[in-house]
């Protein structure tokens, strides 16, 4: 018997014209792995949330929904908590309880669990997801990452035999999603929990899942094993096949007979196979030579060892961080969590001041400029959380409300706006309240929102943070359009991939200061682990491949000779 | 080895034993041994910063006897008489110090207090009257520093787009001001619906809601309250046996101070200096048994 089945689901929301679901019929087996991916506003999170009844949306619906062979709805609402484990994304607003082990037990004690056993399971919890260290704190001291897994802990210890999770990883950083992941991952496997896990990071799920939902506009485009998945978005030419990972990409780039490769070990060997009788006569790309560093006062934004701490007593964030951003560039600073990077941009937009050192804003002393000319015209910044940018009801009201006090007539400024939303792709949102928006669609419109400072210098804070990857080529076309019109970009990512593909020069970050700056194809090739999956599964025949790109090109140069 | 690692229900009777008598007593034996217990224990718990506040509230009482004698003048023994002609008594004064005194003793039960006594022991004992009670407690105390970590979070965005409450003119500060305060609220809202779907999702409406605690009542805590409760029925003695009464008006009349009364001050010395006695104790004991350990090896 299946464990959850969906016959025919069709679901509208209350005054909206589409169906946000329409025939959807799945069924999901006892301890199976299951990946629903597909672009935001395709249903995922509709779908995910008909599967527990406190959390359906209120609308009109057809169609039946069987929990272990069971109507859902009749169902008691005390097996469904136990049994049915939700996480959401956010891992902050999830978390009800001011402590870490309130929080372990909140599910237990609305079981009415007795002393004794809450102890013992809140106990195991701890130990299992490693908890113990943390077990006292305030949950506000957490990471995201670790609140993450004091959620998806917290519903472990009411042991629930089916975990659905919305997007869990969307608001991590790499290393904290790969973790978080992997906890699901062997969840899974030890204890045989159902898994069902939407996620726009196809590179991490890919290998674990057992089958893969597409959604498309409401309905199920397909359903098959990743494998096979992944063909049939390369024969569709769908937007979907961009997030498919790295050595798949690289696959139908090449177009081999051999057997697609899903992880980076498995295209080694694939790549080892296919080149086997091609004698390599070109193992690198034309190197475009070393970036020069430009001298202070040519470069757009020019950091001369810059020492900053928060508190008198604290330790210090920057350890005189030099840097120097070359005009109309892409530049990108990458590096771990905590090093110091978001910091570095906040030094560069005034929110911080060092206390040691110089931060040049085009040969000027940013001390020098009034905080009217540096936030009009010269400078903006789009922070991690783009949320924390919206002021206002609507995304029209937001962008209006950005030249206020700028002087002009309404026809100019409604021009002005016009344009920016359309370089941001922003225009069918205008009328949503940005809290309504998904991910990417919030992060394009706070872009809209800050260029219509319109900076010659832009700052961007994590901008990739959970977006998809047809999101993220949107972006890296609308920089490019920027780039050409004289702006400079600096960023600070933890995206390698991203950083790969479209920085013009990347420069490594840590303990307080940058350690390197180089071109991507030069940084990423001498990197053996902070480099793209690209990197890693070609370098051991290419010497500087960097991109999905690169690989292919590379392939198919030696292959014609 | 701190008296915080004792149970909740301990930590609570102890405070409301001593502060309840810190206020009741006003015999200046008491009094002083009140004073002085509590004095040394917060100085024990949070060391150069209780002395500097505790220190500071000396010349506070002194200031407060001046002001109450100044406008009291009940009493029989004439010190002074002030320019409009009132007289300045010693009992006024006496009276003015010792309610000063009391004060200065419950400011500094308070302190400790606050030292000992973390929230979640507070939503602990809520949690033993009502789980949903100590529940709202709970999620009271997540919400503040959520919404002001926001708040943060919101200004500096606005702040890197020249938009912050401290930039620019007094008109548009204040706008700029304005229009984050009603989005830091509508953002809660939002969140509180996230909130409310994760209690739902784990089945916060079912009835019959307990309430977990990560507390035991141990033999060490039944033999403190023993202890404490024994000294509190030498106390509570002394007070029946008029041991704690004295008249300030209109003559300063103390009950005659016997041998049996040191048994009376004793028990109350005791009492207060319970837990710093018992993490003296503990320390040395640690001190000892790890120096031993080291002898050993």
């Amino acid at each position: 018997m299946a464990h959850f089945a969906v016959e025919d689901l069709t679901f509208t929301y209350p005054e909206a014209k589409k169906e946000a679901l329409s025939g959807v019929s799945i069924s999901i087996e006892k301890g199976e792995y299951v990946t629903l991916c597909g672009k935001s506003g395709s249903g995922k999170t509709t779908l995910m949330r008909h599967l527990k009844t406190v959390l359906t949306p209120h609308g009109k619906r057809t169609g039946r929904i069987l929990f272990d062979g069971q109507l859902l709805d009749t169902v008691s609402l005390r097996e469904q908590s136990a049994r049915i484990g939700y996480v959401m994304q956010d891992p902050d607003s999830q978390i009800v309880t001011d402590k870490v082990w309130h929080e372990l037990a909140f599910g237990l004690e609305s079981l009415g669990c007795d002393q004794k056993t809450m102890r013992l399971r809140v106990a195991e919890m701890a130990n299992y997801f490693g908890i113990g260290t943390w077990f006292h704190r305030n949950v506000a001291e957490l990471s995201g990452g670790q609140k993450q897994l004091l959620n998806l802990a917290s519903i472990m210890a009411m042991q629930p035999d089916a975990l659905i999770l919305d997007e869990p990883t969307s608001q991590l950083d790499p290393i904290a999603a790969a973790d978080f992941l992997n906890t699901v991952r062997k969840i899974n496997l030890e204890l045989g929990t159902t898994v069902i896990l939407s996620e726009h990071r196809l590179e991490e799920v890919f290998p674990s899942a057992d089958r893969v939902i597409v959604m498309e506009n409401g309905k199920v485009l397909a359903e098959d094993t990743p494998r096979r998945i992944g063909q049939r978005l390369h024969a569709e030419q769908s937007d979907m096949a961009a997030a498919l990972p790295s050595p798949m990409r690289i696959f139908y780039g090449v177009g081999s007979s051999l057997d697609c490769p899903l992880t980076v070990r498995e295209g080694r060997r694939w790549l080892s196979e296919e080149l086997k009788d091609t004698k390599i006569r070109q193992d690198s790309l034309p190197d475009p030579g070393e970036t020069e560093e430009p001298e202070a006062k040519d470069a757009a934004v020019a950091l001369k060892e810059v020492w900053f701490r928060y508190e008198k007593d604290a330790p210090d964030v920057l350890r005189g961080t030099s840097l120097s951003v070359p005009k109309g560039t892409l530049f990108a600073v990458v590096g771990g969590n905590g090093t110091g990077k978001s910091t570095m941009l906040k030094t560069v937009c005034g929110i911080c001041r060092p206390y040691r050192g110089k931060v040049m804003i085009d040969g000027k002393r940013i001390e020098k400029y009034k905080a009217e000319e540096l936030f009009r015209g010269n400078l903006a910044m789009l922070p991690q959380d783009p949320q924390s940018l919206f002021v206002k009801k609507t995304v029209e009201e937001d962008l209006v409300e950005m030249l206020a006090d700028v002087p002009g007539s309404i026809g100019e400024k409604e021009e002005l706006i016009n344009g920016v939303a359309r370089d941001c792709e922003v225009m069918g949102l205008l009328s949503s309240h940005p809290y309504d928006l998904s991910g990417g669609e919030q992060q394009r419109a706070a872009l809209a929102k800050v260029l219509l400072c319109r900076p010659r210098i832009l700052l961007l804070d994590e901008p990739t943070k959970g977006i998809d990857n047809f999101y993220k080529q949107k972006l890296a076309e609308i920089l490019d359009r920027l780039k050409a019109k004289g702006a400079t970009v600096l960023m600070v990512s933890h995206d390698v991939e991203f950083c790969a593909q479209y920085a013009d020069s990347v420069s490594m970050f840590f303990d307080g200061g940058v350690v390197t700056t180089n071109t991507p194809a030069r940084f990423f090739s001498q990197n053996s682990f902070y480099t793209t999956a690209a990197n890693r599964m070609s370098r051991h025949m290419f010497k500087n491949a960097v991109t999905n790109g690169d690989v292919i090109e590379l392939c198919r140069i030696n292959k014609q000779n | 080895m701190r008296f915080d690692s004792w149970h909740p229900a301990v930590n609570f009777i102890f405070f409301g034993i001593v502060i309840a008598s810190a206020i009741s007593f006003d015999q200046p034996v008491f009094l002083a041994i009140g004073y002085a217990c509590s004095f040394a224990y917060s100085v024990k718990l949070n060391g150069k910063r209780a002395v500097c506040f505790n220190l500071a509230l000396i010349p506070l009482i002194v200031l407060f006897a001046l002001f109450y004698s100044g406008y009291n003048h009940f009493g029989v023994t004439n010190l002074a008489v002030n320019f409009i002609g009132n007289q300045l008594t010693l009992e006024a004064l006496v009276s003015g110090f010792v309610i000063g005194t009391r004060a200065a003793s419950v400011l500094m039960w308070f302190s400790c207090m606050n030292a000992v006594v973390s929230s979640d022991k507070v939503v602990y004992l809520f949690g033993r009257v009502s789980p949903r009670l100590s529940l709202f407690l709970s999620i009271l105390l997540r919400m503040v520093p959520r919404v002001k970590e926001r708040a943060r979070k919101i200004g500096a965005a606005q702040r890197a787009i020249g938009r912050g409450a401290g930039q620019g003119g007094l008109l548009r500060r204040m706008r700029n001001g304005m229009r984050i305060a009603s989005i830091v609220i509508t953002w809660t809202m939002e969140s509180m619906i996230g909130t409310s779907d994760s209690m739902k999702s784990r089945g916060y409406t079912l009835r019959g809601r307990t309430a977990f605690s990560i507390y035991r009542f141990d033999y060490r805590d039944r033999s403190f309250v023993l202890v404490l409760f024994g000294c509190a029925a030498i106390l509570l003695m002394g007070i029946l046996l008029d041991q704690t009464c004295i008249l300030y008006d209109p003559e300063i009349i103390l009950n005659r101070i016997t041998p049996l009364s040191g048994i009376f001050y004793a028990a109350y010395a005791l009492l207060c200096l319970l837990p710093m006695l018992v993490q003296i104790m503990g320390e040395r004991r640690f001190a000892r048994q790890r120096k031993a350990g080291c002898e050993n090896v």
